[in-house]
Formats: C-alpha cells, structure tokens, sequence
C-alpha cells in the first residue's frame, strides 16, 4: 500500500447562504484516505456527514456551496472544478452507493437499461450483446442472476436493488466508492449479505471507500478507520480498533456505549408474573391471517400461521415480536390493533373480539390501545399542527372535556417524553424526526392505553435517539403499567427492554421464550441466523461469513414446519400453535 | 392472464356503451316538442299548405316508427344501433345520418386530435422546462401567462380570434371549413384552402389547453424532482438531457396521459362550441342543429359515435398504460 493519499480533504468548509444568514453546515474538516482504506464517517442526523460526501461529489445544491478548503482527489482539485468536468468524474472515479436504495432505480427502466445509461454516460458505447454481457458480468460480481437485468425495480426486493446500486458503483472501477448509509432501510440478515457484498467489490477494484451512518456496530464491521462528526465538526479520526477500545472524545465513547448489546445489560419488568388470569389483557386463539384465495381458489398464502398466546392484564409486560421481513410480525401487530381481521381464530382484547366491536366498546378499545409507528416523517398530517393531531383524539374519545384540558393533558405527556410543550404549535415539517417520534410516544401516552403496539419505533432514528425511546417505552411499562407489543427486526433492542419474547419465521413462531434465554443461547437456527447478523460494536467481534449462513439457512429449511422451540419462560406466553401437529 | 384482462375490459367498454346508448335514447324523449311537426310547421311557414298536417305528422310518425309503444322503439332502436343502422335525418331526409356523420367526422377528428395532440405536446413539454432545475429566467416568466391562458375557455379566445385576425386585420377567414368557390378535391390549391380555414379554431384550442397541460406537467415534474432517483442519476453523472426526458419527463408523464384521455372524451362537448363559433362543418356543429331541430336520428347517431369515440380512447389508454408504466402490468412479472 503506497503511503500516497488518494482523497485529501484540508480545511473544508461548507455554507448554507439562508435569507436569515449563513449556516455552517460543515467547518474546518480535513481528512486524508489511502487507496484501499475504508474510513467510517460517523454522526448524528444534522452532523454534516452528508454534506462532505455531496461536496466531494459536488452535488452540493445551492444555496450550499464549499466556502473554504480543498479537496484533491488523485492530486486534483475538485474545489471550483467546472461542472461539467465534475460530472464525468462521478461514477467514474467517485461512485456513490445511496441510502434509499428502494427508491434510487427510474422505475420505468429495466435494471439493464438503468445500468446501461449509467455507462453511457461516460461515454462507453457498446453493441446490444457487449452490453447484456457486460451487465450480467457486474450483476454476477455483486452475487445477482443474470435475469435480473431484464426485471424492473419494483420486482426486486430491498437488498436486491441494493446490490444492484452496488453493481452499477463498480462497473467503472473507480478510486472511490461513497456508500451513504446503504443498509439502514434492511434488516440483519440482508445488511450483512448486501454489507459483504459491498466489502467484497471494494477489495476486488483495489478503491478506497467511505461508508457513511451512525451504526457504531455496522461500522465496527465494515471498516478500519473512523471519524466522528458532530455539528459539522470532525470530533475524533483514527483506526477503528483503537477508538473502539479506547475513545478519546466523551461524544465517541458515548456513541458506542449508546449500542445496545445482546448479552449486555437488559430492563426486563421487576413486577412478579401474576399467574393464571381469569381474563387476559390481549389473547391470541388460534388467531391467523391469510391472503389470497377466495371465489377462484388459487390457494391462499398464509402471512401469519395460526397462534395462541396472552398477555397478562395486572402487570405490564413488553412482548417482543422479532423477525426479518416478511415474518409476519407487522401483520401480528395490525391483528392486535384490530386492523387487520384473522381470517381464523379471533384476537380479544379484554375478553372482546377486536373485529367484533361497535359503539362505545369500539371507542374505549380505540383509546386502550395505541401504537407508534417506523416512520415519523409520515405519520404527521402535514396540514395541520402537531398538536392538532394529539388533541383530536382526546377530545374524540371523550379522555378531555375541553380544548383546555386536553392541552394541559397534552403539555404533560410532552414533558413526560422530554419535549417542549411549546412545539404543539409546530407543524410537522419543522420538527425533526426525533422530536416527531417522541411526540407519536407522547400521543399514545396522552390517552392513557393500557397497550402500545409499536412497529419498529426506532428502525429510523439516529443511535442517541433510540437509547432514549427504548427508556421510554421502559418507563411507559414500569411506571404508567402500559403493555407494549415491540416489533421489530433489530434483536439488540429486542433483549434490551422485552420480558418476553416470540421469533417469528415465515409467518410461524419458531422460538419463544425469556430475551436471555432465546438471544443469548439461541437454539433454533433462523434465531441463531438473526443473532449472528448482528453488528457488534467490537472489530474483533466475528461477523460471520457466507458459508456459515448457507448452513444455517440449509437447518432452517430442515426445521420448517416443526413446532416452536419453547425455552423456559415460554410458558407466560400460555403458547400454543395449534395445526403444526396436524400438518407434520 | 392477459386475456382474461382484456376481455374484461371489452365487456366493460361493451357496458359503457350500452348505458350511454339506453341514455341517449331516453333523454331527447323527455323534451315536449315533437320534431315532425316541428318540420312540417317550418314547412308551412316557407309557403306550404296549412291543410292537413294532423294526418302528416301521423303519416310521419308512423313512417319513422314515433307511434309504436316506447319499449318497442327502444329495441329497434338497439338492433339499428348494434348494426351501425342509425336512420335517416328528420331534417334533411331523405339524407342517411350515417352519411351525415362520415361527413362531418373527418373535419371533427382532422382539427380537434391534431390540435389536442399538439397542445399536450407543446404544453407537456413546456410544463417539464418550466420546472426543471428549478427552471430558467425566461421560462419561469413563462409561468404566469401560462396560467392566465389555462383559465380562458377556448371558444371565448375563439371569439377573439375570430374578431382580431379574421374581421379586424382580415389575415383569415371568418368561417367555414372551406371557401364556398373551393372545388373539394385533392388538389393543393384545397388542401391549403383548408389549412387557412384551420388555423384559427386550432390556434384557439391549442393556446386555450396548453396552459392547463403546461400547469399540471410542472406540478408533477417537481414531485417527480424530488425523487430518490433523480438524485441517484445526477450522482451517476448522467447528462442532463438523459436525466430530463428519461428521468423526469419520462415518470412525470404517466398521470399526464391519463388526463389526455380524459380530455378527449370532453373534446366532444367542447367542439360543439369551437365549431358552431367558427362555423366548422364538424360532429359539433351537426349535432348543435340537430339538437335545434330535434332531429332525434341525428342526435343519436352523433351522441353514439362520440361515446364508441370516448370509449374506445378509454381502452387504448388501458392497453398503453401498461407499455408506460411496468407496474402496473396485469399479471405482475412483465
């Protein structure tokens, strides 16, 4: 490796020039990369960390632009470089692996086609047939079948266009790839494949990489060098191994403690079970879902299996539902909020069936159960205040009397969940999307429920963000005795805050049990797949390697069909599948 | 798959069909005046014999079936219907109103499509160049007059069309289709004669649409901006033509087509106007006179040929959305 730089960023700094004045985006970042090294550019939403990388690309938008500094790349200027020249230079010798891969591919395009403009546009002219053997070569590469380049983005799944954005970064051979967290929006088991696939064609092309994110374990897999970025500001920069073991900025050391760790400390309930219930809180019989099928009978495709479990209804229990996508395991939640009616068995909430409800039950159910949704950007109507959106039910439900008194009820769950009572009168764009989470908590906090169904709360929240909704979904159990139903594909958090737990597998539960019993020393394969996906915040941590999951997937396969493995704890779950011994 | 899908569709365009048929039918019978003698009495008042004209209307009714039950008429007036059969003109018999039609349908579908087409063209395009990148100084000046001529009704530009260059400056024809003096034939001396005849009522509808196409292009064209995709194209280093007609246009224009066939059912109605102001020998203007004269034949033979019209641009648009738009290809996997 030659101690020559290949990407030299002095001194950067990146303004924004706002009617209301100037915002520094990015001040005073310098940051050298060898050929071949994979640095971590880590930070919190609003670091900057994006800013450097669209600077590099020069796809800063106005009115962004680089105020001061250099970067070089390969020993030329790219500060004040002609646009022009600077597009040829994209995907050329900086390509870019975007974050929302579900989105990034023209979906009126064949992949070919897509792969095929990106070629075009620098200037590679080929026959018909050069082409389709070239793109089946860079699809091969990234672990796709040739078929592949003749379907469109909306047939593929997640990790599949991922790989696909991947192909596309190497198909030129660049110096650099810029990968803008390319794993956020999947779960354990696609972030490692697509992760490795990543790594892999990097190694291969010899060219240095950037992976941005603020995943202190995804990053303590993937690369060996790291800096930290906070308020456009670099905070810490060194080898991986080193910062791991010992940071040196309070904010760094606070980063990877802010990781949840299977195995590590847990907040399970303290309240003693309370044995055999005349009636549960939420019951499960024999409760399924299929879809399809029907008049012209072409077979129904089961989404959830039929199952049977319980939540006690005099101590607050957080039930955790975990599993890949797909699982099944949002269908169970919409089943519990009655969203979603079983198409056998019945959910009773209470002791009421939660399709069945009319009237004033229907109402009383709507207020004792909630949920919190993955994505706070959506789940705001945009027209209106937020405060608007958390008085509506108060006053509906009858909870408050008046504007007054839900206001004040409105003030206090805000405070509960660490938020200024003064942003009710925001709308939703001018909040962050922390500050929308919290409040989302805040309105299922304002009605009082006796259960929170929370689909991936934290799935799309910066990393100090998550350690303090996952508190607070704590505090909701411990202390106002709310039950949360927690979904989700993330089994760090899962073992953090659950008392229980269920793994869900293609629609059926194949391990349930106690968190330190099923995460820690799993005995099913599917979960001992999800647990060794997980990025540990440790370089020296293993992370797993493809031929051990083609075994694991192989046993998986095997299992398919058999009874849940029941580990102890199982039992407050009163579980039962009923039909597995029928149909094996 | 696909052709239970078609055949779907077919039966639900059959359906249409019928409906608007039945409509049609019944509709004109609500209205008091009875067209034969209305004719007869327009007869009598050009210098014909007062004498006998209850035994007339009752000889013409019973000539054109007026005087069987109304069940009765109906279901001739379906079979007729299904065989193309569409009767002959009350007003202008012993003239075949099929012939009436094919007539006035070349002049109808020459002007209103060719202008249509063209104003979604021109107004698409221009909407798209509008919104690019946030647009240039120029076009985005545009923008404003754009939406000053999509608020005008085209037959009130028609008028003032028709006042400045035909009556004012004289650079075209008041009215018609073609010169009285013009011998119809394909020559080029007729061919241009019909042309000249043209421009005013295209230009009236082309300006009046644009706008409204231009608007709702440039509305899209933003949303469609701030996808994922454009972004991911530009960091691609993809040029910006390839990203404007490929990228942008290219999504953008997908409920745009939709509108298209939607207006080409309203440009049935809307021609009525357009023509009678220019006095355009088209499908509006019969069925404006036949609608005068409750000439019934005429009316439902028009009404029909626009619904089949309407109707089967509905259908092309179902077979080419799929080409538009893989998702949604019936049958998934395209």
């Amino acid at each position: 490796m030659s101690g020559v730089p290949l990407l030299e960023i002095a001194g950067l700094e990146v303004r924004y020039e706002l009617v209301a004045g100037p915002v520094l985006a990015v001040r005073d970042v310098s940051l050298t990369l060898r050929p071949g090294q994979r640095l971590g550019l880590v930070g919190e939403s609003g670091s900057g960390k994006t800013t450097v990388a669209l600077a590099v690309m020069g796809l800063l938008r106005p009115p962004g632009h680089v105020a001061a500094g250099s970067i070089r790349l390969d020993g030329q200027e790219l500060v004040g470089l002609h646009p022009a020249a600077h597009a040829a230079m994209r995907l050329s010798k900086v390509a870019y692996v975007p974050q929302g891969a579900m989105n990034s591919l023209n979906p009126v395009l064949r992949i070919g086609t897509s792969i095929g403009h990106a070629l075009a546009a620098h200037g590679i002219r080929l026959s018909r047939a050069a082409l389709d053997a070239k793109v089946a070569g860079l699809l091969d590469r990234v672990g796709l079948p040739g078929a592949v380049a003749a379907r469109y983005p909306h047939e593929l799944s997640g990790g599949m266009k991922q790989r696909v954005c991947i192909a596309i970064a190497i198909s030129l051979g660049p110096r650099l790839i810029i990968a803008d967290e390319p794993t956020s929006a999947l779960d354990v088991v696609t972030q490692r494949q697509v992760m490795q696939t990543l790594r892999a064609a990097q190694e291969a092309l010899g060219s240095a990489m950037i992976l941005i994110g603020h995943d202190m374990g995804l990053m303590a897999q993937s690369v060996d060098s790291m800096a930290v970025m906070r308020e456009g500001h670099l905070e810490e920069e060194g080898a991986a191994g080193a910062i791991f073991s010992r940071p040196a900025h309070p904010y760094t050391a606070e980063l990877i403690r802010s990781v949840p760790v299977v195995g590590g400390p847990s907040k399970g309930s303290k309240v003693p079970d309370p044995g055999t219930e005349a009636q549960p809180l939420l019951a499960f019989e024999a409760a399924g879902k299929s879809y399809g099928g029907g008049l012209f009978g072409r077979g129904a495709i089961p989404a959830l299996h039929p199952l049977s479990f319980s939540l006690p209804a005099t101590a607050a229990r957080i039930v955790a539902v975990v599993g890949q996508s797909g699982s099944g395991k949002t269908t169970l939640g919409n089943m519990a909020l009655g969203f979603t009616p079983a198409s056998t068995g019945s959910v009773r909430f209470a002791g009421q069936d939660v399709t069945g409800m009319r009237g004033a039950a229907r109402l009383g159910f709507r207020r004792a159960v909630q949920a919190v949704f993955q994505d706070p950007y959506s789940a705001f109507n945009p027209f209106y205040r937020v405060g608007r959106s958390l008085m509506v039910p108060l006053l509906q439900l009858g909870v408050a009397a008046d504007r007054a008194e839900a206001r004040a009820t409105m003030e206090i769950a805000c405070r509960h969940v660490g938020l200024d009572p003064a942003l009710l009168d925001r709308f939703a764009h001018e909040l962050s999307g922390g500050q929308r989470q919290r409040l989302m908590v805040a309105r299922a906090l304002t009605l009082r429920p006796r259960l929170l169904v929370a689909d991936e709360p934290v799935s799309m929240v910066d990393a100090s963000l998550r350690a303090a909704i996952l508190d607070l979904l704590v505090e909701l159990r411990d202390r106002h005795r709310i039950s949360i139903l927690y979904i989700t594909h993330d089994l760090a958090t899962a073992y953090a805050v659950s008392d229980s737990v269920l793994v869900l597998h293609r629609g059926r539960v194949v391990e349930a049990g106690d968190p330190a019993e099923v995460f820690v020393s799993p005995a099913h394969p599917y979960t001992r797949l999800l647990i060794d996906c997980l990025p540990w915040p440790d370089p020296e941590h293993p992370w797993g390697n493809p031929v051990e999951e083609a075994a694991l997937q192989r046993e998986i396969k095997d299992a398919e069909g058999d009874p849940p493995v029941l580990r102890p704890g199982a039992g407050r779950l009163a579980l039962q599948c009923p039909g597995l011994s029928i149909s094996r | 798959m696909f052709v239970v899908w078609l055949g779907q569709r077919l039966l639900l365009l059959l359906a249409v069909v019928f409906t608007a048929a039945s409509l049609n039918f019944l509709l004109p019978k609500l209205a008091p005046k009875n067209p034969v003698e209305t004719k007869l009495l327009q007869l009598t008042e050009s210098g014909g014999a007062l004498t006998d004209i209850k035994d007339l209307v009752r000889a013409y009714e019973e000539k054109f079936g007026l005087d069987k039950p109304l069940l009765t008429q109906y279901g001739n007036y379906l079979r007729s219907m299904a065989r193309f059969d569409l009767g002959y003109s009350i007003a202008h018999y012993p003239a075949r109103v099929i012939d009436l039609i094919l007539r006035a349908l070349p002049w109808t579908i020459g002007l209103l499509l060719t202008a249509t087409f063209l104003a979604f063209g021109i107004g698409t395009v221009l909407g798209a160049l509008i919104a690019w990148e946030r647009g240039s100084r120029i076009l985005g000046f545009l923008a404003p007059g754009v939406m000053v001529l999509a608020a005008l009704p085209y037959y009130l530009l028609g008028l003032v069309l028709v006042y400045l260059f035909a009556f004012t400056w004289r650079l075209f024809p008041l009215q018609g289709g073609f010169s009285i003096t013009a011998v119809p034939a394909l020559t080029a001396t007729f061919v241009l004669d019909v042309l000249r005849h043209s421009i005013l009522p295209a230009l009236s509808i082309v300006l009046a649409s644009i706008g409204t196409w231009a608007l709702a292009m440039r509305g899209m064209m933003i949303t469609v901006q701030g996808e994922d995709y454009m972004a991911y194209a530009q960091a691609n280093g993809l040029s910006a033509g390839r990203r404007f007609f490929s990228y942008g246009l290219r999504n953008a224009l997908l409920p745009q087509v939709t509108a298209l066939a939607l207006q080409i059912g309203h440009l049935a109605a809307g021609a009525v106007l357009v023509e009678r102001v220019f006095g355009y020998p088209g499908l509006g203007n019969l069925l404006f006179q036949a609608i005068e004269q409750s000439d019934y034949f005429v009316i439902y033979g028009v009404v029909f040929i626009i619904v089949l019209m309407i109707a089967g641009m509905m259908l092309l648009v179902d077979l080419l959305y799929p080409l538009l738009d893989p998702r949604v290809r019936p049958g998934g996997a395209g």
